[in-house]
């Protein structure tokens, strides 16, 4: 034994015989690489086995369907969330809350049901916390206009009382995102009357028709967008017109009825009624009778076929609040983001997206730039929103015009080194060798770097462009802001699905296909039907999706579509 | 003269390339390799697959009693629940394993694990328990609650020849 030990003795002092400058150098380079491996490594944003089984699937499953995955918000045996949890002012923090409708919304927005003691206390702009929410909007390379929530409450009593005071049953929006659009909205669910929304930008005949198959008797549009002559005579049974005319035309007189017409009609201009009765005592009406439901066009493109969906109160209410409660409470909305909704109003996820910032008291920025094809460099040229609402076809323009930008191989480099950091669970940030060599961002906003969340929307059914997993892991660094993708339907209101805002993995799907859509909002639970081609068995999970819950309308629809739930137990088309 | 000159450049280059320096090199080498290796995304072992709702008739029911590996079910009112983690209970050798693969209604109405509060022929019909008392089915709607509280309800009881039966044998 002690033979041994010598012989090793030996050995081993032979081996350090060997010493020398370069060894030296070497054993630096070691500690040194050690250290800096020690110093650079960071926790991931979320612990990577939450993302490794992300929905709850139920124990039991009926023969010919799968077994129904909900949210973990929500899990088996307890009741999906119905509505917003509004709490009267006063009541202690762990009262449930009751579900709540559009006008509590717009309460909460002129502060009359505060918002939750935890939020956040600085302005989106700096400043001082508000106690209500902030509208504003942006035209073109103008500023910033905030408008007094004081004064949109006005319009809101204003336009509601005229209407009601009409029998206006189903007034027709056809508007492109403003705030006229926001408080016909509200206005509708105050006075009792059924608003529905129009997608923008149709050709005139297509317009006639989705006017007559709603059954709409009134009418809101913007001056000048549609000749009055023909809808008079193409919809029987319009009798009111109101126009919203844009600051620069309102010299114009808009009050002319065409000829033929007559009394049948009465056409009113906005800024000339709110003119007229801005000096009445002016305050929302408190009757607690139910607010009637939104009528949802759902269409692929303007002109192509159109189902209309009606969604009630609670849909929409349902789905907020879920929209809300998804993020976790560091992320979530607060007072001090500034919030762009560059999709239009007229999709339900943009509408239930900017009605749950409202409800956060985020500054809402509306821009009249908003669809499915914008550039949102174009839409963000004045202002730096910290959140986004884009839809699948603005995402892909940014990332390819941004791809289409990295020629050199430098940097290749260092956008191959972020991806490697967001692979490993985090979020890129800028160090010492980015300020040298800095990766390419795509430019949104006019502030660089201050977008920290995207929401993007694939649209069911209606072709929208694949985004697939490595297009989203581009775009947060292209964006360097979270990426969230959502799966919407036509009768789901919100969506159904939606990403982890952690979830940063790449290459879980094929490369040429959508990428998964995350897990079931917690207002819905999901379960796939077994159909001809793709059944359901031990191994794994497909068919037709089938969505229940309190944002379906109807209670429970069917996609459509096939799906599949995979191993991390999230969304995917098959 | 010749001989002096040339060793000293090959006994410098020989002695940068000493054996300690190889092994700190490949020792550089190896901690580089497995800090660029790309990582594998961590993944949980799969669940195991749901159980698919089945509609039994009693003897369909009856091999459910735990023995050679089986889980354990017992039914209460028409509803059958998988009591497999209350083996101790209700399996082999429990104090209730009578009521095993069984309709256990009448037995935990009447509070007897008595061989006589089964129903004997399983391909009689159901057991309709309406002999039973107030109280009696009180304290069985109370078993019922507590057992949907732990357990899970995996099928739905039948009478053998009754329309159910007869629709799910088809389906299958």
């Amino acid at each position: 034994m002690v033979g041994i030990v010598e012989q090793l003795d030996v050995q081993i002092a032979q081996l350090l015989s060997g010493w020398n400058t370069v060894s030296t150098i070497l054993l630096v380079g070691i500690l040194g690489f050690v250290g800096w491996v020690v110093y650079d490594t960071q926790d991931a944003d979320t612990h990577p086995l939450l993302l490794a089984r992300q929905s709850q699937a139920s124990y039991v499953r009926q023969p010919g369907e799968s077994a129904i995955y909900r949210s973990p918000e929500t899990p088996h045996g307890y009741p999906l969330r119905t509505g917003l949890a509004v709490k009267p002012p006063g009541a202690p923090l762990y009262t449930a809350g009751r579900d709540g409708d559009l006008r509590d919304i717009w309460r909460r927005v002129t502060g009359e049901i505060p918002l939750e003691k935890n939020a956040a206390s600085t302005g989106a702009l700096g400043g001082k916390p508000s106690a209500t929410g902030k509208i504003m909007t942006v035209f073109g390379k103008e500023g910033i206009t905030e408008h007094s929530i004081a004064d949109i409450t006005k319009e809101i009593t204003i336009i509601g009382k005229h209407l009601q005071s009409h029998g206006a049953k189903k007034v027709a929006i056809y508007l492109p995102n403003s705030v006229e659009f926001l408080a016909a909205l509200f206005a509708a669910a105050f006075y009792g009357f059924s608003p529905v929304l129009i997608p923008y930008n149709q050709p005139h005949p297509a317009l006639i028709e989705l006017l007559i198959r709603t059954g709409a008797d009134s009418l809101i549009a913007e001056a000048g967008s549609l000749p009055l002559a023909d809808v008079t005579r193409g919809v029987s049974g319009l009798r009111q017109v109101i126009w919203t005319v844009e600051k620069t035309s309102r010299h114009m007189d808009w009050n002319e009825v065409p000829e033929g017409i007559g009394g049948k009609i009465d056409v009113s201009v906005w800024h000339q009624l709110v003119q007229d009765q801005k000096n009445g005592t002016l305050e929302l009406p408190q009757d607690a009778a139910k607010a009637p439901s939104m009528v949802f066009l759902w269409q692929e493109g303007v002109s192509k076929s159109v189902e209309i969906v009606e969604f009630t109160q609670q849909n929409i209410c349902a789905a907020t609040g879920a929209l809300i409660s998804s993020l976790p409470g560091a992320q979530r909305m607060s007072p001090s983001d500034l919030f762009l909704p560059a999709d239009s109003f007229t999709h339900s996820y943009c509408l239930c997206l900017t009605l749950a910032a409202l409800f956060s008291h985020a500054t809402v920025i509306v821009n009249s730039v908003a669809g499915p094809g914008i550039d949102l460099t174009l839409a963000t040229r004045t202002i730096a929103p910290t959140i986004a609402v884009v839809s699948a076809e603005t995402a892909i323009k940014l990332h390819s015009t941004t791809t289409a930008s990295i020629t050199s191989g430098l940097k290749k480099l260092v956008h191959y080194l972020e991806t490697r950091v967001l692979i490993s669970g985090r979020m890129p940030t800028d160090t010492f060798f980015t300020r040298l060599n800095a990766p390419t961002r795509a430019s949104v906003g006019t502030t660089p770097g201050k977008l920290r969340l995207l929401y993007v929307s694939e649209r069911a059914g209606q072709n929208t462009p694949p985004l697939t997993s490595s297009d989203l892991s581009d775009l947060r660094i292209y964006t360097s802001a979270r990426v969230v993708y959502a799966l919407t339907a036509a009768k789901v209101a919100g969506a159904v699905a939606q990403t982890n805002i952690y979830d940063y993995r790449r290459g879980t799907t094929p490369a040429n296909k959508h990428s998964h859509f995350g897990i079931p909002l917690s207002c819905v639970e999901v379960k796939l039907k077994d159909t001809l081609s793709h059944r359901t068995t031990d191994d794994q999970c497909a068919g037709e999706v089938v969505v229940t819950g309190a944002s379906v309308a109807g209670g429970e629809t069917c996609l459509g579509l096939n799906g599949t739930f995979r191993e991390d137990h999230t969304l995917a088309y098959i | 003269m010749a001989d002096s000159s040339s060793p000293p450049p090959a006994a410098e280059a020989a002695s940068v390339i000493t054996p300690i320096n190889l092994v700190l090199l490949s020792l550089f080498v190896v901690l580089v390799y497995f800090r660029l290796k790309p990582a594998k995304p961590q993944t949980l072992p799969k669940a195991p697959p749901p159980t698919v709702f089945r509609t039994f008739t009693p003897p369909e029911l009856f091999p459910y009693n735990g023995l050679n590996g089986m889980p354990v079910y017992l039914a209460v009112r028409g509803r059958v629940f998988d009591v497999t983690a209350g083996k101790n209970f209700y399996g082999p050798g429990g104090p209730y394993a009578n009521f095993a693969g069984r309709d256990a209604s009448r037995g935990l109405a009447c509070g007897s694990f008595d061989e006589d509060m089964l129903t004997e022929d399983l391909d009689g019909p159901l057991d309709t328990l309406e002999d039973l008392g107030e109280e009696q089915i009180e304290a069985m709607r109370g078993w019922e609650e507590r057992f949907s509280e732990k357990y899970l309800v995996v099928g739905k009881l039948v009478a053998v020849g009754s329309d159910e039966a007869k629709a799910a044998a088809a389906q299958r």
